[in-house]
């Protein structure tokens, strides 16, 4: 199944693009993530619970980054396995950032899912809102921090933007 | 796995209030399905077979009728306790699944479990039915509407056993119908429709409209009922409704039909159960 | 913790007892534990029909009745409704007009007729079709079924 979502966040592109890169900022905007590590720059695991009504199930993550062309787009893919490997997940995602303005970024993001085992076999329509609810929750914890981050530290933000000026004007 | 058979309402919900991921055990048409199909593996399992006076259909005095939590579908269906504005409840029973389905599963377990392509769901709604929920702390109730809360999510905490469900004497001389288009006899819906109306002089006086298979929930749109109501029912106030009530629904895509197919078919499945309820309606008036 | 649940069945007329774990569905019991073949595992999943058992006299899904639920209940299988040699009607109908293809589906089928005889005696064919549609055939052969439910209830019931 594909999932794709755009939105904006209040900050600039370089900022984002740092954000969105480190696994210690944006874990916590992946709903149900209860826990990741760093396996080597480009390669992390988490663990991710998911939840359909009755059904609750924590996938252990792989995530490794193929593709990175600062600060405006990502690729990665993703494996993913339940304990016992009932349910096997793979995503190959992609990621794009669009300065809008200097203080204002677009982010988007597609990504190609495959279920396959017992969760796979189940509803998935209602994965596929599921999954669609859980890019939304995603899109607002992330915006939510990194316009807080921005908002904080006002005065380094101004820095790095008078910086890209100064060259710009150069 | 542990097995318990409680033969008390009090029992049962003491029982859920110690085990952890205990699950109630009802008509197992779904659960145990999911159980086969290694999608749940409950630490308990709670029947509620034996529990006494969870099962049965009364009628009151005020017109309003109450439906046991353990009562079986094929009761409903052929219950003669439901009628006018109730009556659609009756028919969505009739229309669940097949035979040995219906002699199985229940009113309580159905909607706890909550599929948005479920019949009882869209019918309960419509008709404006209340839950009765217990705990081993306390008892209340919740509207139907209130009480779907998502994709199979409700408003049911751990440790909540739904009891009963009661379904108003409604507006007097009302008719209703449950319209349903499936692909084959016994599927989930692919889009449903209920309808309560009641007539005076051939003009709408009162409408409740609720479409199932497309969304999360029962959709009910406020605006759509008032294109009905002081209307004469004609085919374009009907459609005006089919249209409102599209704009307000968010299908799922799957092997019943895509989102826009749903979308496109719930105006005709919308008339249809007019067209039903009307007629109801004339007769009783 | 498992709890082990004794069980105690009438099975086409006879006691059968079992010890069974929670999950375990009737179908399972049936099939695997007391022998009762006859009653077939197809989806597993409450859709196909081909476990239906007909239990205090309602046809229900094997597959979706969990045994320890089913303590002192009365089961009629395939096997208990042939008098001996002799065929119930439903049996002997289905028999005569060739009903059967690859049978897979048949134990469920001419159970779900005879529960639907004893509830409908002179169903309509359309009643007849309702009353069969949690009944799959992979051979699709259900026009001659059709028929030989109306056989059976012309003959009249047992």
């Amino acid at each position: 199944m594909q999932i794709a979502e755009t939105f904006a966040v209040a900050a600039p592109i370089e900022r984002v693009w740092r954000f969105i890169t480190d696994p210690a900022t944006v874990a916590p905007c992946v709903p149900g993530c209860q826990s990741y590590e760093v396996l080597t720059a480009t390669s992390y695991k988490a663990t991710i619970q998911i939840a359909l009504g009755p059904i609750k199930t924590n996938f252990n993550v792989i995530v490794d980054l193929t593709k990175a062309e600062p600060p405006t787009y990502l690729a990665s893919t993703a494996r993913g396995e339940e304990g016992g490997k009932a349910s096997t997940l793979t995503a190959k995602s992609e990621l794009r950032l669009l300065a809008n303005g200097p203080g204002a970024t677009t982010v988007s993001y597609a990504s190609e899912v495959a279920l396959v085992g017992r969760l796979g076999k189940f509803g998935l329509g209602m994965m596929k809102k599921k999954a669609k609810s859980i890019g939304e929750e995603f899109a607002v914890a992330f915006r939510t921090r990194v316009e807080a981050e921005t908002a904080s530290q006002g005065g380094t933000a101004g820095e790095v933007l008078s910086a890209d000026n100064a060259q710009a004007g150069a | 796995m542990k097995f318990y058979q409680p033969t008390t309402l009090k029992q049962a919900l003491k029982v859920l209030a110690n085990e952890d991921d205990a699950r109630c055990l009802a008509g197992g048409a779904t659960l145990v399905a999911m159980m086969n199909a290694n999608l749940l593996a409950p630490s308990a399992l709670v029947s509620l077979s034996a529990v006494k006076g969870l099962a049965g259909i009364t009628r009151r005095k005020n017109g309003s009728v109450t439906i046991g939590a353990m009562t079986r579908h094929q009761a409903v269906a052929d219950t003669a306790a439901l009628d006018g504005g109730q009556r659609l409840v009756r028919e969505a029973a009739a229309l669940i699944g097949h035979p040995a389905i219906r002699n199985m599963g229940t009113i309580g377990g159905s909607i706890s479990h909550a599929d948005p392509a479920a019949d009882y769901p869209t019918a309960l709604v419509t008709a404006n039915a209340t839950v009765t929920i217990e705990n081993s702390r306390a008892k209340r109730e919740i509207d139907a509407q209130n009480f779907f809360t998502g994709y199979l999510e409700t408003a049911l905490e751990p440790g909540d056993i739904v009891v009963a469900v009661s379904i108003p004497a409604g507006v007097a001389g009302a008719g209703s119908a449950y319209e349903k288009f499936a692909r084959v006899q016994g599927d989930f819906a692919t889009v449903s429709a209920g309808v309560v109306l009641a007539l005076e002089k051939g003009v709408c006086r009162h409408a409740r409209i609720a479409v199932g298979g497309c969304a999360a929930t029962p959709i009910r749109v406020a605006a759509a009922e008032a294109k009905l109501v002081g209307s004469r029912l004609q085919d374009s106030a009907v459609a005006a409704a089919g249209v409102l009530l599209a704009a307000a629904c968010d299908p799922i895509d799957d092997f019943r039909g895509s989102s826009e197919y749903r979308l496109m078919i719930l105006p005709t499945i919308l008339a249809r159960a007019v067209s039903k309820a009307r007629v109801r309606a004339e007769t009783v008036s | 913790m498992t709890t082990t649940v004794p069980i105690t069945l009438t099975i086409n007329g006879a006691l059968h007892q079992a010890f069974v774990q929670p999950w375990h569905t009737l179908l399972h019991v049936l099939r695997d534990v007391l022998h009762f073949t006859g009653t077939k595992r197809g989806c597993n999943q409450g859709i196909c029909g081909a476990c239906s058992v007909i239990v205090d006299g309602e046809v229900v899904r094997g597959c979706l009745s969990i045994a320890a639920n089913c303590q002192g209940r009365t089961i009629t299988t395939i096997e208990g409704l042939a008098n001996g040699n002799t065929l119930s009607n439903v049996q002997q109908a289905f028999l005569e007009l060739g009903a059967v293809q690859c049978g897979y589906c048949m134990p469920g089928m001419i159970i779900a007729a005879t529960a639907l005889l004893k509830r409908t005696p002179k169903p309509t064919e359309e009643e007849i079709r309702e009353g069969l549609s949690g009944n799959l055939c992979r051979c699709s052969g259900y026009v001659k079924v059709v028929r030989a439910v109306q056989v059976a209830s012309e003959r009249g019931t047992s």
